[in-house]
């Protein structure tokens, strides 16, 4: 890929900190950077990749900072930006958030980080729970145990270090599902996807080997139980520990884990459920005077299940003033800054139906600014379910020293990216 | 920030540093050391502190040393002298026992960019290379890489790269891959790392252990590589199924790109790749990261230039979200509009009329632009759409659809009756100079069935003293012209006043002279004019329209997965125009190109340039024997003269100097003499036999001729090889 430098900058475009790997541009190539993108954004013409005469400025923004890779040569852009997410993920498992201030602060951990992700624009150790091993933010004394390359940087398994000890031998899994929807302003679904996936934590001593049982219909169907509930699973992907061989053969899923979090996969279903909260909306402007809101929501899942901390966002025009609200539940609150009104309902059993009215007032004068339609976005998470009925079987943890291990497993659906356009 | 007295600012650090009391307290003294790098990273001029500097990089501390080879790194070039002191503190960290600050003082002493560097680095890499430690290896073999671009300019060190080569066989990945990209760097003029048949299975083979970043520059390694035969074909694409699924998308892309280029041949497996890849490709244009999902839109629409109805049933996976950049709401658009069937065009046009009332101008153009080209092939349901616009009176919308209804008329031209309909019932007139252009072609074109048109001209004309844009005056004036042959009556008097007015009082030359053509024109007659001036009112190639064609694959192929789709189709060319403009920058710019030989076989101005040879890992006997019998001559050549009299290992010698390996000669003076070299030259492999005394021909008896083969075949290299060969044997004679 052969970034020749890498910068981060911030909004102002004032260098923060620089690495040049290759030495084969000229550091102040940057100063070129902000000025295309001020007037690339002028024209609305902004892409993410910037041409300045033969450089190639590949750039990503992170809260208040911009990642910037510049390469002379036709590289694989998708790997660049991959590799800067990449940064962003290291150095968020750094220092918790990564903005102006966390750089500033630590900036001598991130020169040693940016020294040991990539040597010469090439990208060399990335994994964050390998570097965690031997860049600390802490100083090391050579005497007291100076650090080593971990044994994962050479070892066959990249993933995990040998050796490792615990007094309480746990798994925790995860299986959390994000449902994305997009319903058109005439109430017809355009868009409705489950992305899936699998989280582990992991508290395992020395090296142990697990097995995942998945109710997966292709397993089901190889084996002769096609009655039971199953799912039918696409775009199935793992993390690197799991023996893709013994997947493809038998669809038995066998890995040994990293240690501590990890996503062990991920899944994408694309069959039509129905919106698990469903949200129908009257917004009536009456120019100049009021702005009258009616929203219908209505929970779509079995009643046995609860969604918790919905939070159903509806937008009013940003010149909007003295809302009144009424619910049937909940709170409703007025949110200026982001022009909604924010509707939260702690709970919301499934099969009911809950209603809020609001009532604005609009300034007699009106502004020329043609406002954008915004949708109507929900929040919500509700435990102990999944939409697509994955389930997991069983977890079997098999480890050489013979230790018991206690499996943990977890279910729940979120929203992913939900939203429902408004007239 | 300290801008103002940062010279004082650097004595009192000065000061500080050398200060003993400091100096023994550790903690204090690295407090100093991170203070002048954050002066360092702010852009201050702190390189005076160098000799301070070094003194502090004797340190146990391996934080407080890398904080100072920083600095180092960084004020090398500028202070040479001063970097060669701190030399021996990295040699002797070389020598740590840690392999943590083995590799860390190589790494950064091949980071010091300064000339003169290289007979100082150059026996801690070799060392390197050959250390227990993998992370020294790693470090060492980019080492090589950095040493050869300090010095790009001298010869290439035969052992250095015969050693990378060997090291392609370590147990590390990392270090597998880095000999790969060091290789390349290294033999860069010469085509870069050979990628023979052993290399390329022992590649594949290691792939799964591999990260994703490694897989994917493996993946592209491997483009140069051409199987042998159709079985070996078929064996490779097995091994690299599993990847067009990859979690990664960058793998999964690089690993399509293979697959294309090595089933050029088998169109089939081309289609089933494409059709595997394209579930990744379509999670790629969902993905969290804005940026990735602008790669994979691209990359969808390079895709779809030759599989059009591959994404079909995707088509709504291509709707705009609200919170999306522009640059991604525009290329969906794109790939809505093309893949556009009866099935979904209603929905797809329902959603494109939305985006039509967005409040960025920009893009409710774009949609508007994009419904346009649907109404290409089903005019009726769009012009509701684009009339229905008409009516919400925004400047930039109309502006928009007029263009599209003189787009449409052109291309359509049974839509003809119902656009002007439209034009003569609204009110609205575009104020935007492409928009007035469009309006004044179609009230020229079709001004026999706009009732209105005459009177929506005059007043342009009447307005002519405030318009701006001299390409709307000077559309004005064909589209009056046009508007006085089908309805004189109405039109004389605006005529000439116009004309009047732009002959006399327009200042722009080219309104003037476009004026002054009309004038004279219309002096030669009605008739005249006429068969001027109109011509066919649609584009008679374009009345049936079916979609667009579908291209090969291998009009992209090359391509694909790199900058090339992202920064605009037109990348590639453009940069190639530059680079015949502007000599100086072209090496730069040629990296841009599509990495394939082809495009350097195709470029006829390539034959003026040098060739060079390159040594490359050494073959055996057995592999020279096996491929001189499978391949065929090429190309039989006499040299014009017999063999040079000089002692062979002087011969040997000689061809050596120019990167030409002899496998085996006959001794002495038997006749007949026979002697078998080869080389490596930009990615091919050259094999020669030099005769003297053929039986078959034995009219040129004295002269010595040369047979070459070759794999793959590139002519040109042959000719550069025969000529180089030429030379040395006509030097040693």
């Amino acid at each position: 890929m052969a970034a020749s430098a890498i910068f981060i900058l911030d909004l102002k475009g004032k260098v923060l900190i620089c690495r040049n790997y290759m030495g084969n541009v000229n550091i102040n190539e940057i100063d070129n950077f902000m000025p295309i993108m001020m007037k690339r954004e002028e024209d609305a013409d902004l892409s993410p990749v910037v041409i300045h005469g033969s450089t190639h400025f590949l750039w990503i923004k992170h809260s208040n900072l911009y990642l910037v890779a510049i390469t002379k040569k036709n590289t694989n852009a998708a790997l660049v930006y991959s590799f800067l997410y990449k940064l962003v993920e290291v150095f968020t498992e750094y220092f918790k958030s990564l903005e102006e201030e966390s750089i500033r602060d630590n900036f001598v951990t991130v020169y040693e980080l940016m020294d040991e992700v990539m040597d010469f624009g090439f990208p060399q150790t990335t994994d964050s729970k390998i570097l965690l091993e031997y860049i600390t933010q802490r100083g090391h004394k050579l005497e007291v145990g100076a650090p080593r390359p971990p044994a994962t940087v050479t070892n066959a398994v990249s993933w995990r270090s040998e050796g490792i000890k615990y007094r309480k031998n746990e798994v925790f899994m995860d299986v959390i599902e994000s449902v994305n929807l997009l319903v058109s302003a005439t109430g017809s679904v355009l868009r409705s996807e489950i992305l899936g996936c699998i989280k582990l934590k992991v508290v395992l001593s020395g090296m142990p080997e697990l097995r995942l049982g998945l109710n997966d219909k292709v397993l089901f169907e190889i084996t002769g139980r096609e009655k039971s509930k199953s799912v039918e699973l696409e775009d199935v992907k793992f993390h690197q520990c799991v023996r893709l061989s013994r997947f493809e053969n038998d669809r038995t899923i066998s890995f040994i884990p990293p240690d501590g979090e990890s996503e062990l996969m991920s899944y994408r279903l694309n069959t039509t459920v129905k919106p698990l909260i469903w949200i129908e909306s009257v917004i009536e402007k009456f120019s100049h005077s009021r702005v009258e809101i009616k929203v219908k929501a209505r929970s779509q899942f079995k009643s046995r299940s609860t969604a918790n901390n919905v939070s159903i966002l509806v937008p009013v025009p940003s010149d909007a003033d003295s809302p009144k609200f009424k619910t049937t539940t909940g709170q409703a609150k007025w949110v200026p800054e982001k022009s909604a009104v924010e509707w939260n309902i702690k709970s919301f059993p499934g099969g009911k139906e809950f209603m809020m009215r609001a009532h604005f007032g609009l300034p007699s004068v009106e502004s020329d600014v043609l406002e954008a339609k915004r949708p109507i976005t929900v929040k919500f998470e509700i435990p102990y379910f999944t939409v697509s009925g994955i389930q997991v079987r069983y977890l079997k943890i098999i480890a050489k020293s013979g230790y018991q291990a206690l499996p943990w497993v977890r279910y729940i659906t979120q929203s992913g990216d939900y939203q429902l356009r408004t007239n | 920030m300290p801008y103002f007295g940062s010279e004082e600012m650097v004595k009192e650090l000065k000061r500080a540093l050398s200060n003993p009391n400091v100096q023994a307290d550790r903690l204090r003294y690295k407090n100093y050391i991170t203070k002048v790098i954050r002066y360092m990273t702010q852009g201050l001029d702190v390189s005076a502190l160098f000799m301070d500097m070094v003194k502090a990089s004797a340190t146990v501390d391996i934080a407080q040393k890398k904080l100072v080879y920083l600095y180092m790194c960084t004020y090398a070039s500028d202070k040479p002298d001063l970097a060669l002191l701190a030399i021996n503190t990295l040699r002797k960290d070389c020598a740590d026992p840690n392999p943590m600050v083995r590799g860390l003082a190589l790494r950064n002493m091949c980071n010091f960019r300064m000339p003169g560097m290289t007979e100082y680095i150059e026996q801690p890499i070799v060392a390197g290379l050959r250390d227990k430690a993998s992370y020294v290896r790693r470090v060492a073999v980019l080492g090589c890489a950095k040493m050869h671009s300090l010095q790009p300019n001298t010869d290439i060190d035969g052992t250095i790269v015969n050693e990378l080569y060997a090291l392609l066989r370590d147990p590390d990945p990392v270090v597998v891959v880095n000999c790969l990209r060091a290789l390349e760097e290294i033999l860069k003029d010469e085509g870069g790392v050979v990628i023979n048949k052993p290399i390329a299975h022992h590649l594949l083979n290691r792939m799964k252990d591999l990260d994703s970043w490694a897989q994917s520059e493996v993946l592209t390694f491997l483009l140069r590589y051409r199987p042998r035969s159709d079985d070996e074909l078929f064996d490779i694409l097995s091994l690299l199924d599993s990847f067009l699924q990859s979690a990664h998308a960058h793998v999964a892309v690089a690993t399509l790109r293979l697959f294309l280029q090595l089933a050029s041949a088998h169109p089939a497996v081309q289609a089933d790749a494409l059709l595997c890849t394209s579930a990744p490709l379509l999670a790629t244009c969902g993905a969290a990261s804005r940026e990735l999902r602008f790669a994979g839109l691209c990359h969808v629409q390079q895709v779809m230039r030759s599989q059009p109805g591959l994404f079909g049933t995707h088509y709504k996976r291509f709707f705009c979200g609200y919170s999306e950049p522009t640059y991604i709401k525009f290329r969906k658009m794109e790939i809505l509009v093309e893949l556009v069937n009866d099935e979904n065009v209603a929905l797809v046009l329902e959603e494109l009329r939305s985006y039509c009332t967005d409040v960025s101008p920009e893009l409710a153009q774009a949609a508007i632009a994009a419904i346009g080209r649907i109404a290409q092939t089903y005019s009726e349901k769009c012009l509701d759409i684009l009339t229905g616009l008409l009516a919400l009176k925004q400047d930039h919308i109309t502006s928009a659809v007029i263009q599209m209804f003189r787009d449409l008329v052109w291309f359509c031209p049974q839509s003809t009756a119902a656009v002007c309909q439209t034009v003569e019932a609204c009110v609205d007139s575009p104020q935007d100079s492409e928009g007035k252009q469009a309006l004044l072609w179609l009230l020229g074109e079709h001004g026999d069935q706009i009732s209105s048109a005459p009177y929506v001209m005059e007043g342009y004309i009447d307005g002519l003293k405030t318009e701006l844009s001299s390409a709307v005056k000077m559309e004005l004036l064909t589209a009056s012209v046009k508007m006085f042959l089908c309805r004189p009556a109405e039109t004389q008097d605006m005529l000439g006043r116009l004309l009047h007015y732009c002959i006399e009082e327009e200042s722009d030359v080219c309104v003037r002279d476009r004026a002054l053509l009309c004038y004279r024109l219309l002096q030669r007659g009605v008739e005249e004019t006429r068969k001027v001036v109109t011509g066919p009112k649609s584009d008679p190639s374009m009345s049936v329209l079916t979609g667009r064609q579908e291209e090969p694959i291998s009009q992209w192929a090359s391509t694909f997965n790199t900058l090339g789709p992202l920064s605009g189709c037109d990348l590639c060319p453009q940069t190639a125009v530059i680079s015949a403009a502007d000599q100086p920058s072209s090496s730069a710019e040629k990296e841009l190109l599509p990495e394939s030989t082809d495009v350097t076989l195709s470029s006829p101005d390539d034959t003026e340039e040098e060739i060079s040879l390159s040594l490359g890992p050494p073959l055996s006997h057995e592999t020279f024997e096996k491929m001189w019998l499978d391949l065929e001559i090429l190309q039989r050549q006499t040299m014009g003269f017999p063999r040079p009299r000089t002692a062979l290992d002087t011969l040997q010698a000689a061809l050596q100097l120019v990167k030409i390996q002899t496998l085996a000669f006959t001794p002495g003076a038997t006749v007949p003499w026979k002697a078998y070299i080869y080389t490596r030259s930009t990615g091919t492999l050259i094999l020669a036999e030099l005769l003297q005394g053929d039986q078959h021909a034995p009219g040129i008896d004295e002269s010595l001729v040369v047979s070459v083969k070759q794999q793959p075949v590139n002519q040109h290299a042959i000719r550069g090889f025969v000529s180089i060969l030429k030379g040395v044997l006509g030097d040693v004679w």
